[in-house]
């Protein structure tokens, strides 16, 4: 009966729920990749995530680029200064990223100026 | 987080296969009877042919279904027809499959639950005299529950999936069982039927055509994969072969049955019983289970149909994202919107099924084309995909499709062969003119995207010198006196205040001795008034300078009844966009948030400004200019449920462009604007006394009426949502475009 209520309850499960698990199969897909709950401050950590969204403010001078990136076990904001184009991060693309994490005043990851490579994420081939 | 391993890699088809493969699983119910009917007409001989006519049909779906499986390891983001063939064979043969899919998905409603019904008075004969009503009573209830927005459910797909199934299955082993010694014969074995033709090839090839309906599932899992679990592919593809492995055996099972009882159906027959069901009454004797069986006929076939309500929407809202259907079609998260195609789907099934007097043996010659196009289109698609590409196997891929599209594209010569004449007719003369509609609103957006992409604008800097405000005050109230306030803090150049109500003045003196109020005759029409009033200001305005008309109102309830009751002030609304020129600012206030101790008419401290934006273009750069009137605290832009592609180049337009303020580009999920929306507002916490949002709505207005349809529906969505957000005022700020002409001069006034 346990197994069957389990299964039915699978069953019912909403949709963001099924999204947060593949996301979080498709990042344990991705070789050396430290889950972001995982991270910690100036860790030299290697971090894959899907691109959540996007923050561009061209008033600080040059001009900065942001995206926050999520794994299904957190979130993270790795940001680059002094760019003048996006070149090829765009929404629910794979980001993987390598760099050293700091702490923002919100409280959250922030990887500056990161080495980054662009894969397919789970939803978008 | 670990303990959910192990379920994750063995559930994803148990939910999948109940939610895609009701569809072609309740095909069973009638494919085999449908086969009967064609054989009949040569007499009860020709029911030697079942078995071997309904062992053609299920290689066919296994060859379908094993091409398909290629195609959704290609395409992991959904491969449906119409993608596939537009991306690999162009614009022509992608709109062919995808107006052949919405008119097929159409069909998938009226078939079904005419089968329904066919259950349900096969259990009920004396119902058989309402079959139409019910029928359509049955297309109300679905198309309800739908409009309610009932969430996709496993259960609710699951129960009557898996008991059609099981009740199936136990009735064909029951009566394998029974056949051991001499089948049980069925009511109707024995019986006669009127000869009217020989047996020829033409008619068995009919008989195999009306065999097929088996197959109309196979597209809803390509178009679904992004549903499936991770890794998609692979579930969409075992999923694909599950349900080919139960439609099949379920299917020849029926079959061997129906030959072995000894059923004759015919066409002249009125009111027998299905196949099916007398089946389940010579095996199980009546009964018990034989209501089962019939419950869960009619069950799976309704729900079945429900299929189609998340099919079309979902093939509309891709065919919309590629601008050939209208825009607001995208917005699939959007209830009232979604509504729109929900509605359209229902009232064609119904019309089919009443015109057609719920016959399935007629309805069902217009079925089929549409899919056998499609599957045709699609895997010559995945054909020249491989050629091109050279994905590791492609050799396989090709052979595999290849072969499919061969064997696909002979069928629908066959289905179009044996239909014509019968009813299919109906459909190819209806795929042209869907085609043609769908290119006509395609270069529409094009001709529009040509001209709002000329670059006749540049970013300057505003100031709030550039504003001029003209409150309607339909009464003084608290909402007039927010107004006053919000004008107050803009710092416009000028600020005057229109009534129709002469009682109005004194009140308006005390609240606003600043701001002169107007009062106005109603000879005519309010808008009309209100039209000449302010194209007369804007006349002695310079070009481009802001005009904006602002609305207060009280609100009594939270309820989208509100715009329904408001017919007026809405209209109003509506046509003061079409004054070129004139922006609207809109300041509703719900009846429960107004504090009478508080000064409503004070100017808020803060006011935070968002322009509502999906690529930068002159429109776009107009609401900015607009948003840096407005005295504001912060201005940003912000963009939601952006294809991934569009998301790369705004973000890339906007850095191009050097607008001077920043841009966030956020996810929406089921592209629900208008919450996603709201709930990034909340981050403002604004109380509509200190603290203010608002947000800057670029419109389009068309020059043609009719084809306003077209545009502005994701602004109306948004507008219908802040509508109840405290402290939220939204301005409309629209840009008229003169489709194939010069660009739009301000000065010149609607012909």
């Amino acid at each position: 009966m346990g197994l069957l209520s389990r299964r039915l309850g699978e069953l019912s499960r909403p949709p963001d729920e099924i999204r947060a698990q593949n996301l979080a199969a498709w990042a344990a897909s991705i070789e050396g990749a430290t889950p972001i709950a995982k991270v910690e401050a100036r860790c030299g950590c290697k971090v894959a995530g899907v691109v959540q969204n996007i923050r561009i403010d061209p008033r600080e001078g040059t001009g900065s680029i942001e995206a926050t990136i999520i794994d299904g076990s957190g979130h993270l904001v790795a940001k680059w200064l002094g760019r003048s184009s996006l070149q090829g991060i765009r929404l629910g693309v794979g980001l993987i990223i390598q760099g050293i994490a700091g702490v923002s005043r919100e409280d959250e990851f922030v990887v500056l100026n990161p080495e980054y490579s662009l894969v397919p994420g789970p939803e978008h081939g | 987080m670990s303990s959910g391993e192990m379920e994750h890699t063995l559930l994803p088809k148990a939910i999948a296969l109940p939610v895609f493969s009701s569809d072609p699983l309740s095909s069973n119910a009638y494919a085999t009877q449908e086969m009967m009917l064609v054989l009949a007409l040569a007499g009860t001989m020709a029911f030697s042919l079942i078995l071997p006519v309904s062992i053609a049909v299920a290689s066919l779906l296994w060859i379908v279904v094993t091409s398909y499986r290629q195609t959704v390891k290609a395409y992991p983001s959904g491969g449906g027809a119409y993608r596939v063939s537009h991306e690999n064979l162009g614009l022509y043969p992608g709109l062919l499959a995808g107006s052949a899919l919405l008119i097929d998905y159409v069909l998938t409603v009226s078939v079904s639950m005419t089968a329904g019904v066919d259950a349900i008075t096969s259990a009920f004969t004396s119902l058989a005299r309402y079959e139409v009503q019910i029928a359509i009573g049955f297309i109300v209830l679905v198309t309800l529950a739908n409009l309610r927005g009932s969430k996709e459910s496993g259960v609710l797909f699951a129960f009557p999936t898996y008991g059609f199934v099981v009740a199936i299955y136990l009735m064909i082993g029951t009566g394998i069982v029974r056949c051991i010694g001499g089948c049980p014969p069925a009511e109707t074995a024995g019986m006669e039927v009127p000869v009217e033709t020989v047996i020829t090839f033409a008619l068995v090839l009919r008989a195999f055509a009306a065999g097929t309906t088996a197959l109309t599932g196979v597209e809803a899992i390509a178009d679904g994969v992004p549903a499936f679990r991770y890794p998609q592919s692979r579930n969409a593809a075992a999923t694909l072969t599950i349900m080919a492995a139960l439609s099949t055996s379920m299917f020849l099972g029926i079959s061997y049955l129906a030959r072995g009882t000894g059923i004759v159906i015919g066409e002249h027959e009125e009111h027998t019983k299905t196949v099916v069901a007398q089946i389940a009454e010579a095996v199980f004797g009546g009964g018990f289970m034989f209501y089962v069986v019939q419950f869960m006929s009619a069950a799976i076939l309704i729900l079945a149909a429900n299929t189609a309500y998340q099919d079309f929407p979902r093939l509309s809202s891709i065919l919309a994202a590629d601008r050939f259907m209208p825009r607001q079609f995208m917005n699939r998260g959007d209830r009232l919107v979604f509504s729109n195609g929900i509605v359209i789907l229902a009232i064609a099934a119904s019309a089919l099924v009443w015109y057609f007097e719920s016959d399935l043996n007629r309805l069902i010659q217009l079925y089929l084309v549409g899919v056998f196009i499609s599957f045709t289109l699609s895997q010559t698609g995945m054909v020249i995909r491989s050629l091109k590409l050279r994905p590791p196997n492609w050799r396989k891929t090709v052979a595999i499709s290849g072969f499919g599209g061969t064997v696909t594209g002979i069928v629908l010569l066959v289905v179009i062969y044996t239909k014509f004449v019968r009813g299919a007719w109906i459909v190819l003369v209806m795929i042209p003119m869907l085609m043609y509609l769908m290119r006509s609103i395609h270069s529409h957006y094009e001709s529009l995207a040509r001209q709002l992409g000329r670059p006749d604008r540049k970013p300057v800097d505003r100031r709030p010198g550039n504003q001029h405000v003209v409150i309607l005050a339909a009464s003084v109230d608290a909402a007039a006196a927010r107004a006053v306030g919000y004008a107050r803090a803009v710092r416009a150049a000028d600020v005057t205040a229109v009534t129709f109500d002469r009682a109005n003045l004194s009140p308006w003196k005390r609240l606003a001795p600043d701001i002169p109020m107007q009062h106005l005759e109603t000879h005519r029409s309010r808008t009309q008034i209100l039209k000449d009033y302010v194209r007369a200001k804007r006349r002695e305005l310079p070009q481009d300078d802001f005009l904006t008309f602002v609305v207060p109102e009280i609100l009594e309830t939270r309820s989208f009844l509100e715009i329904v009751l408001h017919p007026r002030l809405h209209r109003l609304k509506a046509s003061m966009l079409a004054e070129p020129g004139v922006q609207i600012l809109d300041i509703p206030l719900l009846q429960e948030d107004i504090d009478p101790e508080m000064d409503d008419s004070k100017e808020p401290a803060r006011n935070y400004v968002c322009v509502l934006v999906s690529s930068v273009h002159n429109a776009t750069l107009q609401a900015i200019e607009y948003a840096e009137t407005l005295q504001a605290t912060d201005i940003r832009a912000v963009s939601f449920g952006l294809d991934p592609e569009a998301t790369e180049k705004l973000g890339n337009d906007w850095l191009n462009a050097r607008i001077p303020h920043p841009l966030e580009i956020e996810d929406s999920p089921y592209r629900d604007i208008g919450r996603s929306l709201t709930n990034y507002i909340k981050q403002y916490e604004a109380d509509g006394l200190n603290r203010v949002v608002t947000v800057v709505l670029p419109e389009f207005v068309v020059e043609k009426r009719r084809h306003q349809i077209l545009h502005g529906q994701t602004a109306l969505v948004v507008k219908r949502h802040l509508l109840f957000e405290k402290g939220v005022v939204a301005a409309s700020v629209p840009y008229h475009v003169q489709e194939g002409r010069t660009l739009p001069n301000l000065e010149e006034g609607p012909s």
